[in-house]
């Protein structure tokens, strides 16, 4: 008959909004629990699946590339970079500059300066290290306040501190 | 119950005995007066913080989101960060702008919606003036509008605010038509054209079942006098941009935003009290019943809103012309002569209510007939045209 596909039309809109609030009354105490996106990945046909973003957040998948980190020993809890150099010149864009102090294995970094504001995440920093000292972590909320783009060498342990190599560096076919 | 039927009347009443206490009669008048278009105006503001919260919910749920939920619990705050945020907007004029104009149609476009509450019948005995032509005041009241897009659409100085000025034109009288046929045929059964003589003629049967045809063409012609989807095209917004107010900001803006919503109000209500007994029916008091129709009837809308993609401008004004209008008319010739035939009463419903059902399945499917002729004048059409191309059949 013509005109069913309008009476259809409305009845597939009206399951959605009718749907919607039967699955928020059905994992009714709250919607923004920790659990909250579990519990939302049941993929049915109706029901929200909105991200609540600074309620929850997505955990990035390992092979991310977000913000540069630097890692520690895990033994003595010193950071792995001897202060070579190398990362500095194999950026492209002159992110990174780093001072250090010490000959042979005592060298070690005293200052290491990021310019997240120019970083291309290319990776060829963590190609050029030869001491398993930096690698790129799934750290993206990288929006500042000010222009204070530059992450020192405490911000990037932090960092490095928060993801840990043993993610990030299998998902590269790293071992240690 | 009686006490909450006669509420909003009582305390009227008891605030005029306080008034009169010490001040003159006249003063007295003045003062309720007053206070009477204050409390309208305001019913309007609340009418529009209510309803755009309620719009971006039903059309967020239709979409599997959440919509608004940030400003207060459950966002029930939203509307008003919008108000602030449309105050402190800079506003803009066009260089080129015809400026008196420009500045006169967000304010001639809110008055007559606002005006139109006067006739309403809110509640039982709550109506501004109880108008014995309140039918006509509002047709007449409906056309300003018209008035003032065009207004806005040619002062603008910008072609997509002049094309959507055309449109809305084309639309808006067009669809003025089959609404006013519509809403004679409700004259013509109620007898009256005063609001409440309406409402009070719908005691026994709501005229949304006596004539489901006024009905649906008052319901689709609504839909198009407020330009909401399927008949938005006056400001489709991936056509024409905004349509007539696409050179509004700020407060300028805003005032277009309240009257539209003011009007989705006014709407409803006017749908309510010509065909679903307006405040009549029994158990809760009266103007909650009215409340509670003009809120289903406005997620109708906007249901329809989030269902429906919108009309191309042919097929809108040929709709209007070549099947609402003739509908309507043959409903008004239908239920004036059964009217004048049968006697008030189940009979005279019953025979109605077939009747229409009747014209409405017959209109339904002339229009089917004609779709699929149309489709095979196309077809045939397209595939002459191949056939020309390539000089013989298909390959
Ligand atoms: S990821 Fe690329 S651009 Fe960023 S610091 Fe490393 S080498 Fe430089």
């Amino acid at each position: 008959m013509y005109g069913k596909g309008i009476v259809k039309g409305l009845w597939v809109t009206l399951k959605h909004i009718w749907g919607t609030y039967a699955k928020d009354i059905k994992r009714f105490p709250r919607r923004y629990a920790p659990g909250g996106i579990a519990k939302r990945t049941d993929y049915d046909l109706y029901g929200l699946f909105t991200l609540q973003y600074p309620e929850e957040r997505y955990e990035m998948f390992p092979r991310f590339r977000g913000a540069l980190m630097h890692l520690r020993n895990p033994e003595t809890g010193e950071p792995n970079c001897t202060a070579c150099g190398a990362c500095e010149r194999a950026c492209p864009h002159g992110v990174i500059s780093l001072e250090g102090e010490g000959k042979g294995k005592d060298r070690k970094v005293t200052a290491y300066r990021y310019d997240l504001g120019r970083c291309i995440f290319c990776r060829l920093c963590v190609e050029s290290c030869n001491f398993n000292a930096i690698e790129l972590s799934r750290e993206y909320e990288l929006s500042r306040y000010k222009k204070d783009f530059i992450l020192e060498l405490d911000d990037l342990l932090k960092i490095g501190d928060k993801y840990g190599i043993h993610k990030t560096g299998e998902a590269w076919g790293v071992t240690e | 119950m009686q006490v909450l039927d006669d509420l909003w009347i009582r305390i009227a009443v008891w605030f005029r005995g306080l008034l009169e206490s010490f001040l003159p009669p006249w003063a007295v008048q003045l003062t309720m007066d007053v206070l009477g278009i204050l409390l309208l105006i305001v019913l309007g503001i609340v009418v529009v913080l209510a309803f755009t919260y309620m719009e971006r919910k039903v059309i967020a749920r239709v979409g599997d989101r959440i919509g608004p939920n940030r400003a207060g619990p459950f966002g029930i705050f939203q509307a008003i960060a919008d108000a602030i945020k449309m105050l402190t907007k800079e506003d803009v004029t066009p260089t080129n702008a015809d400026r008196w104009l420009f500045l006169a149609a967000p304010i001639v476009v809110i008055i007559p919606a606002v005006l139109l509450y006067a006739v309403l019948p809110l509640g039982r005995g709550m109506v501004g003036v109880d108008l014995n032509i309140a039918v006509v005041f509002v047709v007449a009241m409906g056309g300003i509008p018209i008035l003032t897009m065009l207004m806005a659409g040619w002062a603008s100085n910008n072609k997509y605010a002049l094309l959507g000025a055309f449109r809305t034109v084309a639309q808006l009288i067009s669809y003025e038509v089959p609404m006013v046929v519509a809403l004679l045929t409700v004259v013509l059964l109620a007898g009256t054209m005063s609001t409440v003589g309406i409402v009070e003629a719908q005691a026994s049967f709501p005229f949304a079942l006596v004539t489901p045809v006024a009905f649906v063409v008052y319901m689709l012609a609504g839909l198009a006098e407020l330009n909401r989807t399927p008949f938005d095209l006056l400001e489709a917004d991936s056509e024409i941009v905004a349509g007539y107010f696409i050179e509004y900001s700020g407060m300028k803006f805003a005032m277009f935003f309240l009257a539209e919503y003011i009007n989705l109000f006014m709407v409803a209500g006017m749908i309510t009290t010509l065909f679903l007994a307006g405040w009549q029916w029994p158990i809760l008091p009266s103007w909650l019943w009215f409340l509670i129709k003009v809120v289903l009837v406005i997620f109708l809308m906007m249901w329809i809103r989030a269902t429906f993609p919108r009309f191309r401008i042919d097929q809108m004004l040929g709709f209007a012309w070549k099947a609402l209008v003739p509908l309507s008319l043959i409903n008004l010739f239908l239920v004036a002569l059964v009217a004048k035939v049968l006697e008030p009463g189940w009979v005279r419903t019953g025979v109605l209510f077939v009747s229409n059902l009747a014209l409405l399945a017959g209109a339904i499917a002339i229009m089917a007939q004609v779709a699929r002729k149309r489709e095979e004048r196309a077809r045939a059409a397209g595939e002459a045209a191949i056939k020309r191309y390539y000089g013989s059949e298909v390959r």
